[in-house]
């Protein structure tokens, strides 16, 4: 059994509501949230990328998960949206704070380029908006083969009648393009109150014309496979993985000498590409 | 012989101010879900939720639900419930929304979900008891519960105390 994953909750300055909503998340079920900050960057000026906030800063102790003895897993996410092709800088060092990596494409050209090539886990869907291009069903294969997946978010639907109804043609027309598969199902919420229990969420799926079990994959096993995804990202084709080793204690780096030689060359040509 | 089918949904009231739980009382809480689902699915949902949907249980305490639907239908008066934002009782709008923790067919599973989720709840607040004594009073509640009916009620009543005290 694979246990459920929310991973869209808003950042927000206020520490103290951005912890009640990772308890409000932990109390519901779910194992896993990513804290979500968003990038819009504007044509005019250039900004800068937001630094995430470190998770023992934000909050001291993690609370435990309803039914499990395991404390939440906090993530931090980045959302960039493009109305640009030079808004996404591949390789930027800014992003390799974030364990995620989504953009929200606004035109059919860059959802084209979103799809395939760039190099992101989660590909967001616009819900506030009348949808500006349809779904091809080309880009969608190639994303679904290349392991990216889609994200519908659901609070804006709770919020507002007409936002629902934008939510519910865009994540149909969605569902129709990609057949249910590869899509996550997460909250966007800003308060505690905007988040819904995981069964909740599944049978939501329902409206967005997903089957049963996709929508269960939706806030479950899709959400694990976008985490492991994200890993690979920043290894050498998902086989090789560096880290800076700390101060080790002079046995210890005779050891590791061998392996570290090894490495460097995988772990370079996978930057290049 | 054979039954009308339906199915129990055993939801969890959460709102942020947990005071404001012992305003609800069963009939606001089935205006707001006819009033959900009518706004969701139109006339044809509000048709649905006339016949064999009631509120079977309330617990204003731990703001538990028990909701009967119709089985036929029950998937699409479900998707309404996520929409609930507030219940309006007394005159005063209590924001919160409904969390769906079991689906049963007879009441009986529900309830008997409810104890062990119940007990849990106890499990989950003994590390955040404050002094011994209240410690002790967990314990006991936590040896006290079992499945026999007899018991439940003893065992309910325990359960409120201790979290009024731990609020």
């Amino acid at each position: 059994m694979s246990v459920f994953m929310d991973l869209n909750v808003v950042y927000s300055a206020d520490r103290s509501s951005l912890r009640t909503v990772i308890e409000t998340a932990a109390h519901l079920g779910f194992s896993a949230v990513a804290i979500n900050y968003v990038f819009e960057p504007t044509s005019k000026k250039k900004q800068e990328i937001p630094t995430p906030v470190k998770i023992n800063e934000l909050i001291d102790q993690l609370p435990v998960v309803q039914g499990r003895s395991r404390p939440i897993r906090v993530l931090n996410r980045l959302t960039v949206v493009m109305s640009d092709s030079s808004h996404f800088r591949p390789n930027a060092a800014e992003y390799r704070c974030f364990d995620l990596l989504a953009v929200q494409p606004t035109s059919e050209k860059l959802f084209h380029a979103a799809c395939m090539l760039y190099d992101v886990d989660i590909i967001c869907i616009s819900v506030t908006e009348k949808l500006p291009f349809f779904f091809k069903r080309a880009p969608i294969n190639g994303a679904i083969d290349r392991g990216v997946v889609f994200e519908v978010s659901y609070s804006a639907a709770i919020r507002d009648s007409t936002m629902r109804r934008y939510t519910i043609t865009n994540a149909t027309c969605l569902m129709e393009s990609c057949k249910g598969k590869n899509v996550i199902l997460s909250s966007a919420a800003e308060k505690a109150l905007e988040l819904r229990g995981p069964y909740d969420v599944t049978n939501l799926g329902l409206l967005f014309g997903l089957s049963d079990g996709d929508a269960k994959e939706a806030v479950s096993s899709t959400c694990r496979a976008v985490l492991l995804h994200a890993e690979t990202r920043k290894t050498a084709s998902g086989i090789i993985y560096t880290t800076n080793s700390q101060q080790e204690a002079p046995g210890q780096q005779e050891a590791l000498q061998e392996p570290a030689d090894c490495e460097a060359p995988a772990a370079k040509r996978a930057k290049a590409t | 012989m054979v039954r009308v089918k339906s199915r129990y949904l055993l939801c969890e009231v959460n709102v942020s101010d947990r005071s404001s739980l012992l305003l609800l009382d069963d009939r606001a809480v089935a205006a707001t879900v006819k009033s959900v689902v009518a706004r969701t699915h139109g006339d044809y949902g509000a048709a649905m939720c006339t016949i064999g949907f009631s509120v079977k249980y309330l617990n204003a305490h731990t703001g538990i639900v028990l909701l009967r639907f119709p089985k036929r239908c029950y998937r699409l008066l479900w998707s309404a419930l996520p929409f609930i934002t507030s219940i309006e009782t007394r005159g005063q709008k209590i924001p919160c929304f409904l969390n769906c923790l079991h689906v049963g067919g007879t009441i009986r599973t529900c309830q008997k979900f409810l104890i062990r989720y119940n007990t849990q709840q106890l499990h989950r607040m003994l590390p955040r008891c404050k002094n011994e004594e209240e410690k002790q009073q967990i314990r006991k509640a936590i040896l006290s519960c079992s499945l026999t009916i007899g018991k439940r009620e003893a065992f309910e009543d325990e359960a409120e105390s201790e979290e009024d005290e731990d609020e």
